[in-house]
């Protein structure tokens, strides 16, 4: 209809956007809770263990390291920023705890404390370089990815492994209380419902977002953005020595490849659970929903005797298949009101320091 | 000279554990030991040169270590067909090309952001290869694979010819091609590009295409040192690649850096798992010391640069 200037166009489009896309959010869970659905549909009749209240919780049993990473990823996320360290920092704090209890003579419960404090120190180290030095997190989690793996294969000159654990400690990954509830499961709801009302209950949850929409624009609203960032990555790395605890624990040993991939697995929740990777957008119960599909989907497959790989295969696919059906439903609707507006979406995803 | 400072401290560094080497243990500058660790790092010195002209145009492929490895199979598998040797190396090349255009196809076309397609393309990839080989090797290749038939000496100096030139082609044509500037251009500020006259969507995909044809080609190369082609080759390329490109002075943000570097880059992190053991260091101590060298490089840029 317009054919004159884009100029005069471009205020009338950001104001349809501005009031699509909180609509389209809320559509998005319903997606996210649609897939979940069919997943269970399709699994109750294919695999006959399924749909049982005993399987639902070893679902999630199995998911509680990568969820957890998942959970701290959120907040990083919403920053604008991401953390491909975290799987190789929950390895590092696995074999460092092993390492302060076996060889250290520690006892376990503080050889547990000194593994959150490197966890917190690893993601000091991440957040002194993305706050301090201002360099773009992508590359300072890349270089901390390698450091922390090579630092714990170093430790553990790449075949030490850690195990005989005593079992009050492994009670943490492998028991269950009143014989039903897995030990680990009050543990995470408890950091889930930590970072949830730390993204929406509080001030910093609103930095975060601030920080992810604009820098620049949120220190000239007051924001402290170097602190606030700080928070994100060393929560980030606390929460791995907390994830790496259990991870010992759930199998029993610590070997220098614990928790390799991990990090992949927890960007691709958070991400299908609707966070822009851009930063600004996103929330934790997405996060969950999609730490969920992910997990149902994994689990459905192995009870339907089908092979894992095609686990991994529709992770993907199904990643994939959310951003197109973003991206198209979002053209569907703006196409009309920027016919003349052909801008390139955002392409940069590292948002480059100002 | 100020130009290049970025690239000559970090061919600085090279020199530096080269110089060392050649006072701890000479034993390392065997024509053979040398060729060797240059063969070696001719496929990532491919892939890392592919990751920098993506990364120069301001997105990131993190999905080169699967696109590798089903370009290694693909030309395994058309090898042990009997098909002869350039055609080989044709389904290695357009093979990539076709999974680049894929990743390229889903970034420009739609606009999704490249880390998200990559990892995506990347798991999937990666578990449909396990899938479809269960692991299993592509085995009796005929004499004409390995080394192309030839001795390893003479396999060893062909292959580094192709990749010395195939590195020369992409210097000159980044350098002196108006395709090459349009890299700069879009990675600087793809609306000002846009505004020129260069359409950021076509460059992008074209990039990727680029970017999955010499991943093709590197997996070819790569896949000719052995007797047979394993599956699971290429795991962590993609972070060896942009790793290289980064302490090679490329910068994430776009626009900003040199193949010249990119090689040195590679070239030091290639150095470092050779050095290790002529030093008579723990080899495990490699992932820790390359990552402490990335972690080094940015921080220093951002040192040195101001900016």
């Amino acid at each position: 209809m317009t054919t004159t200037e884009t100029s005069t166009s471009q205020p009338g489009s950001k104001e349809t956007d501005k009031k699509r896309v909180p609509a389209f959010l809320r559509q998005f869970s319903t997606i996210l809770l649609l897939v979940i659905a069919i997943e269970i549909t399709i699994f109750s009749n294919t695999a006959s263990h399924f749909n049982t209240t005993g399987n639902f919780l070893e679902i999630i049993r199995l998911s509680v390291e990568v969820g957890l990473l998942a959970l701290v990823m959120t907040p990083v996320i919403l920053t604008g920023g991401i953390d491909l360290s975290v799987g190789s920092l929950l390895g590092l704090c696995a074999i460092l705890f092993g390492k302060l209890w076996r060889d250290g003579h520690l006892p376990v419960w503080l050889a547990a404390i000194c593994t959150l404090l490197i966890g917190a120190t690893g993601g000091g180290l991440n957040a002194l370089l993305v706050t301090r030095l201002r360099l773009p997190p992508l590359i300072v989690t890349l270089g901390s990815f390698s450091l922390f793996r090579g630092l714990a294969e170093a430790v553990t000159r790449g075949v030490d492994n850690f195990t005989g654990f005593p079992d009050s400690f492994l009670f943490l990954g492998q028991g269950y209380f009143l014989g039903t509830i897995p030990a680990q499961l009050p543990v995470f709801a408890l950091v889930a419902v930590g970072v949830w009302l730390l993204v929406h209950r509080t001030v910093y949850g609103r930095a975060f977002r601030a920080i992810g929409f604009s820098p620049e624009g949120a220190r000239f609203a007051g924001i402290p953005v170097e602190r606030r960032l700080a928070l994100a990555y060393i929560l980030t790395g606390s929460v791995c020595g907390l994830a790496s605890l259990i991870y010992v624990a759930h199998v029993g040993q610590a070997k220098a490849d614990a928790g390799t991939g991990y990090e992949l697995l927890a960007i691709t929740a958070v991400v299908l659970g609707g966070a822009s990777i851009f930063g600004g957008v996103g929330d934790v119960h997405g996060t969950l929903l999609g730490l969920a599909v992910l997990a149902i989907l994994r689990n459905g497959l192995i009870l339907s005797d089908l092979p894992a790989e095609l686990a991994g295969i529709l992770t993907g696919v199904l990643l994939l298949a959310v951003l197109v059906g973003e991206a198209v439903l979002k053209k569907l609707f703006v196409h009309r009101s920027r016919r003349l507006n052909t801008q390139v979406a955002p392409l940069n995803p590292l948002n480059p320091p100002a | 000279m100020k130009k290049h400072l970025r690239e000559i401290a970090v061919a600085g560094a090279l020199v530096l554990l080269l110089l060392v080497l050649a006072f701890a243990a000479p034993a390392f500058f065997k024509p053979q030991q040398l060729i060797s660790v240059l063969t070696a790092a001719a496929p990532v010195l491919l892939a890392a040169c592919g990751v920098a002209l993506v990364i120069i145009a301001r997105q990131i492929d993190i999905s080169i270590g699967s696109l590798f490895a089903w370009c290694s199979v693909l030309a395994g598998l058309a090898a042990a067909r009997g098909w002869p040797m350039p055609l080989v190396a044709l389904v290695a090349i357009v093979a990539g090309a076709f999974l680049g255009a894929i990743n390229g196809g889903l970034i420009a076309g739609l606009g999704l952001p490249s880390i998200v397609v990559t990892l995506a393309t990347m798991v999937t990839w990666r578990e449909a290869m396990r899938w479809w080989r269960e692991g299993e090797f592509v085995r009796d290749l005929p004499t004409t694979f390995q080394w192309f038939g030839m001795s390893q000496t003479g396999g060893q100096w062909l292959l580094l010819i192709i990749a010395a030139l195939v590195f020369l082609v992409l210097v000159f044509a980044l350098k002196h091609l108006a395709g090459g500037r349009f890299v700069y251009a879009v990675g600087s500020d793809a609306e000002a590009a846009r505004l020129a006259g260069i359409s950021p969507r076509i460059v992008t995909f074209l990039l990727f295409v680029l970017m999955g044809a010499l991943t093709g080609l590197g997996a070819l190369l790569g896949a000719i040192r052995f007797a047979d082609v394993d599956p699971k080759t290429g795991e962590g390329l993609e972070l060896q690649a942009i790793a290289a490109a980064v302490v090679g002075g490329v910068a994430i943000s776009g626009g900003r850096g040199k193949l010249w570097g990119v090689l040195a880059g590679v070239m030091l992190l290639a150095c470092i798992a050779p050095a290790l053991v002529f030093l008579h260091i723990q080899p495990q101590w490699e992932r820790a010391i390359q990552g402490a060298i990335i972690l080094a490089a940015v921080a220093a840029d951002r040192w040195s640069g101001g900016k």
